[in-house]
């Protein structure tokens, strides 16, 4: 399904940041770090278990608040490589609070929204400085998209597909 | 200088996303233009509170008002829509946000007076 190599199925960031490559890893594997800072703009990240090995479990718990109340999400995923401090790798797909996958679909997302994704991060250090590159990998070709805000928008995605 | 412009405007979109008023509203239009009254219908909710959503949107670009003084329908701007739509944009506006984050987060963790009780 997803054609590596196409920059519209895959997200990548470079970055550098004036802190220690370990600080860095410490960052993203530390639960108590990851929280602080993982969550996007009016979020927050209750819950955050990682188990760093490959093929150990992560679980992640997100937190917003709609003009409708609270909103939970739950994300889970499986690492894939784990070498401190540089490389990271893991899936993640949408679950319920018991870390079932569930598919985009059957969580109110529109039709395309990937089930499983891969994150990779690859930190590099030079003098006191640590470059990140972060790619996203795993989307359906013109998926339409859907990060929460999005979920009312399977019409309006149809007839952006139709004008294009 | 046009990349920063560009995220500017990127952010107005997604802000105005950011709102299920505004995201059925948006949906409406996709059927078709409407004037402000006939989008205010399904909601319960003051026709200027409506105008308000409907700013919103055309200032980020989403929606564009029609000339005729008094009626002045609204419709969709499927460019700007088009740009925001795809599962990749998005994910890539939620990590460039994450990581402004991680960045402050990081310079109060570095800081001289520390913040190490925050822990």
């Amino acid at each position: 399904m997803t054609t590596k190599g196409d920059p519209r199925d895959c997200v990548m960031i470079e970055r550098n940041f004036a802190a220690p490559i370990g600080l860095l890893w410490e960052m993203w594997t530390d639960p108590e770090h990851f929280k602080a800072w993982y969550g996007p703009q009016g979020a927050s990240i209750p819950v955050a278990r990682f188990d760093l090995r490959v093929g150990g479990e992560r679980f992640v718990g997100m937190e917003m608040t709609t003009p409708n109340g609270a909103m939970r999400m739950w994300f889970t995923g499986e690492h894939v490589e784990v070498t401190e401090p540089r490389r990271l790798a893991y899936t993640e797909a949408m679950s319920d609070e018991n870390g079932n996958v569930r598919s985009g679909a059957s969580m109110g997302m529109p039709e395309g929204h990937p089930t499983n994704t891969e994150v990779r991060v690859e930190l590099d250090e030079s003098d006191g400085r640590t470059h990140m590159r972060l790619t996203h990998e795993g989307i359906p070709r013109d998926s339409p998209g859907a990060m929460g805000w999005n979920m009312a928008f399977d019409k309006l995605a149809e007839y952006v597909k139709q004008q294009s | 200088m046009t990349a920063t412009l560009d995220e500017q405007a990127l952010s107005a979109t997604f802000a105005a996303l950011a709102n299920s008023t505004r995201r059925e509203i948006l949906a409406r239009l996709a059927q078709g233009s409407a004037t402000v009254n006939e989008l205010a219908e399904p909601f319960e909710m003051t026709l200027p509170a409506i105008s308000k959503h409907i700013k919103v949107l055309e200032r980020a670009g989403l929606v564009r008002r029609g000339q005729h003084a008094q009626f002045r329908p609204c419709t969709i701007e499927p460019q700007r829509l088009r740009e925001v739509s795809t599962w990749a944009e998005q994910y890539r506006f939620v990590w460039e946000s994450r990581f402004d984050q991680l960045d402050t987060y990081l310079t109060q963790l570095r800081s001289p007076r520390g913040t190490k009780g925050q822990r």
